[in-house]
Parts: structure tokens; sequence; C-alpha cells
């Protein structure tokens, strides 16, 4: 890839917004000062929801025109994750592009986009001990022995990052990957006993000696492990119970305001847009549902063939869809919105080059030799030009193995989930592109056909067609069954009393991708009436019926 | 009741508190009945309801009265702003409350569940009331905390009191939600036409009716045979449609129910109705959560309901019918079957498989995500009218407990209205105040029954103590001290639910003074089969004590002839021992 181009085009669009271009990902004040230059705009409004427990915004930015909070909407979510500064960069730029670039969708589509959910864990890459942090500032007892943050990390080489320890020993479990020895792989079973073995571990010290390093660091509750479909009770990260962070409650509380969301796309580590969720009939049909409904899942594969089609890169290796606790599964099993994740960016496979230019990096496939995410990895760097993503295994002194070869190194942290900043741009674009097209297709209610017939004696019979024109049903199948989404209201401004047949109200379940429902009422008098017709999640429509 | 009769009550509770300065008077007035405290410095009539203003008065004057006893702190507001109270009440010159084995206590949950509230506020009265009286009251509260928090839903409990309601509204708290998933919340509740505060039945004369009034008693509604012509149609609880959609009452206060919002195994309300957003999300189960997250020493819990003469264990869910295993179920069993015998009319049941399936429950989340033993008793049972078992709602037995003994106070008497949607109707039925809730005379003797069961379960909480420390020389300066901890109650101090999730702290055994060269646990004295802990020996952590066992430790000391040991468990308390 060319790094020349994108970086010019990405230092025009920030010139807009910022007062010079960007060389690495956004420290959170620099997030703060892009989000407050988007809040210039008369389409944009920015809230804090909260502060964390280590002092930082949890923001929230409003896209949107008009009524807004009465049109269909999309939530866009970064920093699900801590250590994935790609998320936090990519639901910014987005805003920037929509508002930018996009601003007509604005008429029928409200953006909710919640950058940073993780900004304590995030502020870690920013500080002089750089590792992929999950938690918040909480404290919290992660190995629940009694007592906190008792096995911290240390930089035992000084150099500012946290990355692996590897002893030699021939009581090792790993041996050095066959095509890169830097990269250490667990040795299976046919691997030969005179070979070089290593116990591999995090960098820093046994400080409560239980055999187990850095099992209890100085960190809290990762958001994208404490929500409440499938919370892991009690492991590390998670705690006690779900929702227990002001930053997770503050969140909730407010999506659970915002009755005209339909759909989330958040950028985090699982992904079910490269390909879509699976259908498990017994895992649906349980009353703890625990896969995604049948009707639901072809939604979720029509969306991926789109995905797909915007998105220039193939997946590789993108088995997460979905872990406990999680931010995007809870969105679609707990809260019946439409819930879309992705990565945004992954490594990709680098074998098919192989044959092309037979470099040493991939020759990771030959014969039995398999590749590894991390030889991928590398592979992938060396041929992109990206430098300095492997901290070279440099020797330390270690007092929990005293005599003993101790050596720190590594691919560098945050190297492999968060592509150089300078390359986030193209993929800003075309997640701009997709997010668009997803708006564009939202429920769409339309009124056809309005007619009325004059039935003689000051009655009228008024009759109209309701349509939705999306290939998208107005309530998911799952979102039917929730209490957090409003049914479809048809409201008539006529009395109780001169309406003969039909009500002033009347509620609706669903209308499914391009259903057409004739709706009628028989109604007294004379004058006008207004008929209006939604529920905040598909927008209104309304009509004017002269009686 | 009629309001002359409640101002002799309070007429006679003010003269017998006058009586009580001059002693000499007092005995010759009253005789002392076996079971209850004889001249209470707190008067307060067991034989009627609080409202959240009563309750909070009685609880202000516990705490003055008994200020060595009880102490009251508010531990969070409710959605409307009121203070949530709890009671500590222990013996404060015998250590620290919060280090001492601990029992919870709340009632009132579901708003229209009322008199947990008053058998809470009876047990603190009771306690402490005794305390001078008892010796078995005084050890109690030298051992154990009680921490009792007798309205958990305060706002909802002065609205069920103090508006018009069913026996079974409001139930929710008061945040008002959208019910029927009109986009408006709350626009269609119950309205109380015949404006006597309560919310009873509408009937209506109507030819294609299946009802006719019993001849016989003309209270009773009966369904005709198919083949007979009726008169009465039923049409539902007191209400108008309000917002002209065809549906009456169709949404109200609420509509959650506070005991699914725990969070243990929660689910959302698609999967289990009732739930609100997210687990604690109601600002009084938070103040709970909070309240017993800061107090790790509670040990045993108890909830009260009503009603149907239940104790209750979970598992709420079928789902969660693993968690519960046989060591803790065998413990539960030992506790509910006495108290079986000490509530007659009651019965020890499991939530999921004899009443029904569900998740997000208070005591789930006490057991499940606390580890806390814990119950929750459906108070009042109709065994209490005639000692018969005539079940829940029972119709005919209701209208015989009106007519026999409480002589009409409970029925409202059929009596014509007009309604602006069905016209001419008759509204009566039973108040709100009967069949969920004691009538007056049966609430006392059911207060103190179930407060009986509660210090049982307090008492079985752990009590630990250092049994026996044997010394063995060892030569050149060097000795082994072997401490027996023993656990002299049924409890553990870690619940096997604890033990699987490691939810509390293990419980540490220390030496102090003496230089410490190795500590071990010791499981099997006679074999010498020893647990050695590298890391701090002085502090031995042991996983647990099991209930009526015994654990050893030992530690390898030079030097230092005195020295002592200490024990410090969150939930077994302190104890110590000196050379």
């Amino acid at each position: 890839m060319n790094l020349k181009l994108p970086c010019l085009l990405l230092l025009s669009i920030f010139l807009s917004f910022s007062s010079y271009a960007q060389q690495d990902y956004p420290t959170n004040r620099q997030v703060e000062q892009r989000l407050k230059q988007m809040a210039n705009s008369a389409n944009a409004k920015l809230i804090s929801l909260t502060k964390t427990e280590g002092g930082q915004d949890i923001w929230a930015l409003q896209l949107g025109k008009g009524d807004m909070e009465n049109k269909p909407a999309i939530a866009i979510t970064g920093g699900v994750e801590g250590f994935h500064l790609l998320s936090v960069e990519l639901a910014l730029q987005i805003s920037e592009k929509i508002l930018q670039e996009h601003s007509e969708i604005l008429d029928q589509t409200t953006f909710y986009v919640f950058p940073n959910m993780s900004p304590d864990a995030y502020a870690q890459y920013f500080s002089d001990m750089r590792y992929e942090r999950r938690g918040n500032s909480a404290k919290i007892d992660q190995d629940r022995d009694g007592e906190v943050s008792e096995d911290p990390y240390e930089d035992l080489n000084n150099d500012g990052w946290i990355s692996k320890l590897r002893v030699e020993s021939p009581m090792g479990d790993y041996v050095p990957h066959q095509s890169d020895s830097r990269v250490l792989v667990k040795a299976d079973e046919k691997a030969k006993r005179n070979e070089k073995r290593y116990m591999l571990y995090s960098e820093g010290l046994d400080n409560d000696k239980d055999e187990k390093f850095n099992e209890d660091p100085e960190e809290g509750i990762a958001f994208n492990k404490s929500l409440t479909y499938k919370f892991p009770y009690f492991e590390a990260y998670a705690s006690d119970f779900p929702v227990s962070q002001p930053e997770s409650r503050a969140l909730l509380d407010y999506l659970f305001e915002h009755w005209n969301i339909f759909a989330f796309v958040t950028f985090g580590p699982a992904n079910n847009l490269s390909a879509p969720l699976k259908f498990n009939k017994p895992e649906a049909e349980k009353r703890v549902v625990t896969s995604m409904l049948e009707k639901d899942v072809k939604l979720n594969e029509m969306i991926s063939e789109m995905y797909n089609e915007t998105i220039p890169y193939e997946a590789y290796k993108q088995d997460n869809q979905g872990t406990d606790g999680d931010f995007f599964q809870w969105a679609y099993f707990h809260f019946g919105r439409l819930s879309f994740s992705t990565p945004g960016w992954w490594v990709p496979d680098m074998k098919e080059e192989k044959t092309e230019n037979g470099s040493q990096t991939d020759s990771v496939s030959n014969g039995d030799i398999k590749p590894t995410a991390e030889t991928n990895f590398l592979a992938w760097a060396e041929k992109e030009g990206v430098d300095n993503v492997f901290l070279p295994w440099t020797e330390v002194e270690h007092p929990d193995f005293p005599n003993q070869k101790v050596e720190v190194g590594g691919i560098k942290p945050f190297a492999m989930t968060n592509l150089p900043y300078q390359m986030t741009d193209s993929i800003a674009s075309s997640h701009t592109d997709f997010i668009i097209k997803l708006a564009e297709i939202q429920p769409k209610l339309e009124l056809h056909n309005l007619r009325t017939e004059k039935l003689g004696g000051r009655l009228t019979r008024v009759t109209v067609d309701l349509f939705n024109n999306s290939p998208l049903p107005t309530h998911s199948e799952l979102g039917g069954k929730s209490r957090w989404l409003q049914k479809l209201q048809i409201r008539l401004s006529k009395d109780k009393k001169d309406i003969l047949a039909g009500n002033t109200i009347k509620l609706v379940d669903k209308l499914e991708a391009y259903e057409k429902k004739t709706l009628s009422w028989i109604v007294k008098g004379s004058g006008t009436a207004n008929i209006r017709i939604g529920a905040p999640h598909t927008g209104f429509v309304e009509s004017n019926v002269k009686l | 009741m009629n309001s002359k009769y409640i101002q002799n009550t309070v007429l006679l509770a003010i003269l017998s508190f006058l009586l009580n300065i001059a002693p000499a008077d007092a005995q010759e007035k009253f005789f002392r009945a076996i079971g209850t405290p004889h001249q209470p410095e707190v008067q307060v009539s067991w034989n009627r309801y609080y409202t959240y203003e009563g309750m909070v008065d009685i609880m202000e004057k516990i705490a003055k009265a008994y200020p060595e006893l009880a102490k009251m702190e508010s531990i969070g507001k409710s959605y409307e702003g009121r203070d949530i109270y709890v009671l500590t009440i222990s013996d404060f010159n015998t250590g620290d409350p919060s280090k001492k084995p601990a029992m919870y206590i709340d009632g009132n949950i579901h708003s229209n569940e009322i008199q947990g509230t008053e058998f809470s506020l009876y047990t603190a009265w009771y306690l402490t009331e005794m305390f001078d009286e008892l010796d078995f009251i005084k050890e109690l509260l030298e051992d154990k905390t009680f921490y009792i928090n007798p309205s958990i839903n305060p706002d909802a409990r002065n609205d069920y009191m103090n508006q018009p309601n069913t026996p079974h509204s409001p139930r929710s708290g008061m945040i008002v939600l959208d019910n029927d998933g009109d986009g408006k919340a709350g626009e269609d509740g119950f309205d109380d036409i015949n404006e006597d505060n309560h919310i009873t039945m509408m009937i209506r004369k109507s030819p294609t009716g299946r009802y006719i009034k019993d001849p016989l008693d003309d209270r009773k509604l009966i369904r005709v045979a198919a083949e007979e012509k009726g008169e009465y149609e039923m049409l539902g609880y007191e209400g108008i449609d309000t917002d002209g959609d065809g549906e009456v009452n169709e949404d109200g206060i609420g509509y959650y129910d506070p005991n699914r919002d725990w969070g243990w195994k929660w689910q959302p309300d698609y999967i289990q109705r009732g739930a609100y957003k997210y687990p604690f999300s109601l600002p009084e189960n938070r103040a709970v959560m909070e309240f017993v997250m800061k107090h790790p020493n509670i040990a045993g819990a108890q909830s009260y309901h009503n009603y149907g003469g239940m104790i209750l264990r979970g598992p709420g869910a079928e789902e969660d019918a693993e968690t519960y295993n046989s060591e803790d179920v065998a413990i539960y069993d030992e506790i509910a079957k006495k108290g079986e015998e000490m509530i007659p009319g009651y019965r020890y049941l499991v939530v999921y498989k004899d009443l029904y399936s569900v998740f997000g429950g208070e005591l789930d989340w006490f057991y499940g995500g606390r580890g806390v033993y814990t119950y929750s008793n459906e108070l009042m049972v109709s065994y209490l009218y005639f000692h018969e078992n005539k079940g829940r709602g029972n119709q005919d037995e209701e209208l015989k407990v009106d007519r026999y003994l409480t002589f009409g106070d409970a029925f409202v008497d059929w009596d014509e209205y007009d309604h602006p949607q069905y016209g001419k109707i008759e509204i009566g039925g039973f108040k709100k105040n009967f069949g969920r809730a004691h009538p007056g005379f049966l609430l006392e003797q059911d207060a103190h029954r179930n407060m009986a069961f509660s210090i049982y379960h307090a008492y079985h909480t752990p009590k630990l103590s250092i049994s026996d420390v044997k010394e063995e020389n060892l030569g050149g300066g060097l000795k082994q001290v072997t401490a027996t901890i023993y656990n002299e109650r049924l409890m553990p101090t870690h619940s096997s639910q604890d033990l699987k999730y490691k939810i509390e702290r293990p419980d540490y055994i220390s030496i102090s003074v003496a230089k410490v060269l190795a500590g071990m646990v010791v499981n099997d004295e006679d074999f010498n089969k020893v647990e050695e802990q590298e890391v701090n020996p002085e502090t031995i952590k042991v996983k647990n004590i099991p209930g009526m066992e015994t654990v050893k430790v030992r530690w390898i000391i030079s030097g230092g002839r005195n020295y002592s040991i200490k024990v410090d468990s969150a939930k077994g308390g302190i104890a110590e021992w000196e050379s």
C-alpha cells in the first residue's frame, strides 16, 4: 500500500477539523477536541453521559436534524475494548465523514455515536507502560484471592512496552516457529525434545508467588465483558454482576431512553458482518434464547452481503462471533435491535503472496509448517513496509528465574489489532459507505391510496394502505418480543365518540419487509382528520384527510 | 376497624406508657405473658399496619431507646426520594457489628406484600426489648448482627395504602412504564369509581351474562350451568378506558417486578416478564446491593413476601438447578424444616419446582451472587383462619371469615354506579387489605413465629472459636504450634456456592509476635498430612471452616514465648487466643 496518498487525504480531511496532522491514534484529550469540533456543526450535539472511575468522560455524539428522536437511528460504538484504538478512530472519522460528506442522510436517519466506551483502558496506550488493556480504573480483585492488584505488570527492560517473557527451560511448552524463529508456538507432541524450549509469560514478576504472572493487574472491569448477555459471573474483568460500572450503566440508561434506534454498528473484536451469525434451532427455542432467531439470521445475511460488497478486503481468521458479556450481542439478545459488529480491520491472509515473491517470511505455509496469526502478521508487516512491529528478545535478570536465561520481547502490543494510524483513512471511508447503505435501507413507512367514501348521514369511510418500503421489517423477530421497542401506533385525530369503526389509537405489532396493510375507519362528522402512523424506530408518516 | 377503636388503642398506649414511669403501679395492672416483652420501652401495636412514615417512626424510637443495641441509617433513596432505612441490631459493646456474622432481613419488595415490614420491625423491637431479659437473646446479640430493612419499596408501599388499589397492586415500585407499547406511559390505570380507596370488581346486568348472585349469599357470584340463563357479566377491576384504545386498565403504575431485577442469571423482560433494564437498575434494589456488598459479614438472609405460607429457597429458575449443590441444600433443609415446625401452616418449598420458574429474584442473588443462605417467606396462609388447608384465594372460606371473624370489615357490598362506557354497573368485592394481608388479630402471632425462624437461622451462622492450641518443642529453639479452630454452628464460613466462585476472601488464621519459619494447614493430624503455605506463613489462608467441624493449622516458630492467634473470617467473625 502506498502510504503517501492516504496520508495526504487524511491531512486534508483533518485540516477542516483539526489544526495539525495526527501522527498516531488520538489521546482521550484529542478525542474530546475532535468531538467538540464536530459539535460546532448545527447537525451535531455532544453530551457527556458520565465520568469513569478514571475521570474520563463517556461521550455521546448525536448527529441529526429536526425531530431527531422520532427518526430511525443507528448507534455507532467504538472503544468497546480499550486496546482497540482503531475502533475509536473509526467512530470519529465516520462521524466526521457523515457531517462533511453525507449530511443529507440526516434528513431521514439519526446517529448516536459513542466513540469510546473504555477511555480508562484506552489511556494505557499513551502511558509510559503500554499494554493491551481491557479494564477500567475500578479497583478489582481479578483473581478473587482477597487481595487487590497484588500481581501487576512490570516493564522489566524499561522500554515502555509490556510484552512477553520467555524463559529457556527443558520443561517449557513453547518452541520457535520454524519459519520465523522470533515467534514462539506451542510445541505439539511430535516436537523433538532436544529443541530449544521456552516457558512463556507476560512481562512482569510473579509478585505473589502463585506461579501465575500478572493475573491481578491494576485494572478493573472490561466494558465488553460486563454486559448482561451470557455474563461470565466472577471471571476476571467481569467480576460479581453485570453492568456494574458507571460507564455501562450510563450508556444503557441512555439507550433505554432512545426508542428510535433500529440498528447498532459496533467496532470491536467480534465480527458478524464478514459472515453472519448462524441459526441454531434448539438454542433459539429455549426460554433463554442463545441463537439469533431464524428471520433475523436472514437479515444478518443480507447485511453481511452488503458489507462484503462495500469493504474491499477478504475475511481472514474472523472467527470471533461474540464473547460472553459483550456489547454487540447485548444489543441484539437483550435490547432487541439489529446488531452488527466488525473489527474494521484485520491482518489479511498472506498465503496468496507466497508463491508470487517467495520472500523469507512467506515460507510459513511450506510443507507442514503452519502459519500462525503472528507469523502471518509479520509477513504482512514486511510486505507493507510497516516497521518496528517486533520488540527483539532482550535478556533481563529475573528474580523468579535465577540462573536461567530470561528474555523480554515479542510482537509489539496493539500492532496486530491496530494498523498504523496513517492507514486508517481508507478503512473509515469504506465503513462510512457501509453505514450509509445501512441507513438507506432502514424501515420506511409510506401511506398510499388514501381514499374516502361517503356512507351518507355524515359518515365517511377512510381507507389507506400502509406500506413498509424497505427490505428490513419494522421489528426484528426478536425485537417484536421486546417491550423496549414500541409497536406501530396508528392514530386518528378524532374523538372516540366520532369513530364508529376503529379506535383513536390502534397498535400493530410489525410490518415485514415490503409488507402492506390496509387500514380503515368509519368517521362521523366533517372537517379534516390527521392520520399519524409509526414508532420512533421506524419514523412516523402522516396524512390529512378531508371528511 | 373503626376510627373510634383506633383512638381507644392510642389512648391505651399513651396510658400504659405513662404508667411505666411508676413501676409499682404497672405491676398492679399487668401480668407478664411468656414470650413477649413485658414493659417495652417502645410501645407498638402489632395488630395494625404502618405507612412508611409510621415505619420510620418506630425505627427511630427503637434506635433512640436502645443506642447501644440499635443504629439507624439510610442506605439510599427510593425512586421518589424516600430514604431506605436499615436498623443495625447488635450488642455494640462486644465488638464491631460489621465483624460479627450477620443476618439480613428485609420486607415489602412487592409493595402490596406489606406485612414483611411489620414482621421486620417486630424482630428489631423484640431483640432490643428482650436483650436484658433473656440470656439467649443477650448472647445472640453479643455474637451476631441483624441488619433489618423493613421496606425496600417505600414509595409504592404508601401508594398501596393511600391510593386506590387491588390486593395485587402496585406490586412494582412507582416508575411508570409504557405497558402496551403505544409510546405513552401509565395513561390508563385503575379508576376508583366508588371512591372508597379500594379497587374492587365491576359487574353488570346482562341478558347474556353467565353469573347470578348466590341466593344464599348475595356477596358471591356463581356461574350458571351451560343451559341456564344468567343475570350478570363480569367486567373486571374498577376502571374506565381513559385513552380510547378499547382497553380498560391496560397501562397503570409499573409494570415491572422488583424481584426480577437482581444480578444472578438475570434475564431481560422478553424472557423474564417484569425485569427492568439490567440488574439493580431499580434504585431501591441498588441501595440494598450496595449495602450487602459493603457488609460481607452477612451470612444469612431473609426476605418477606406474601402470601401462601411458604418458606422458599432457590433456585428460582429451572435452568439454575445445578447452582444449588447437595452440601448447601443439606443446610437449607436443616434450618427450614425446623421452620416448618415453628410456623404452623407454612411449608418449605423450592421456588422453581413448587411455585414458578423465574430469573432475577432477590434470594437467587443473595445465594448465587453472594453465597448467602437465604429464604423468602410467603407470609399469611389461610390455615391461620380455621386451621384448614383451603388454599390461596378460596372464596367460600374468605366469605366465611368475613361473616364470622371480621363481621363484614373485609367486603365492599355491591352497589350501583354509572360507568361512562359500560353504563349502569355494580361495584363490590373484597377489599385490598384482605386475603394477602393478615387480619389484625393474626398479625402478632405470625410475626413472632417468623421472627423465631429468622433467629434460628441467624443462630446457625458460623461461630468460631480457637478450641485448642498445642505446642511441641522441636529443639534448637524451634517450636511447633498447632491450633484447632472450631465452628460451633451449622453454617460453614463459605457456602459451597461461595467456594465455587471464590466469592468471599479466605479465612485468615494468623499468629503474632513469634518469628514464623513455616506455616501449614493440617489436613490429617494423625498421619501428618499437611499443606504448606510458602508466602506469608504467619497468616494462613483457609478456604473454609465447615459447620460443626474443625480446621487445624500449624506453625513452626522460633523464640517468642508469648504469642496470640487470631481467626479473621468475613462471615465467621473474629476469634482470638492468647498464650
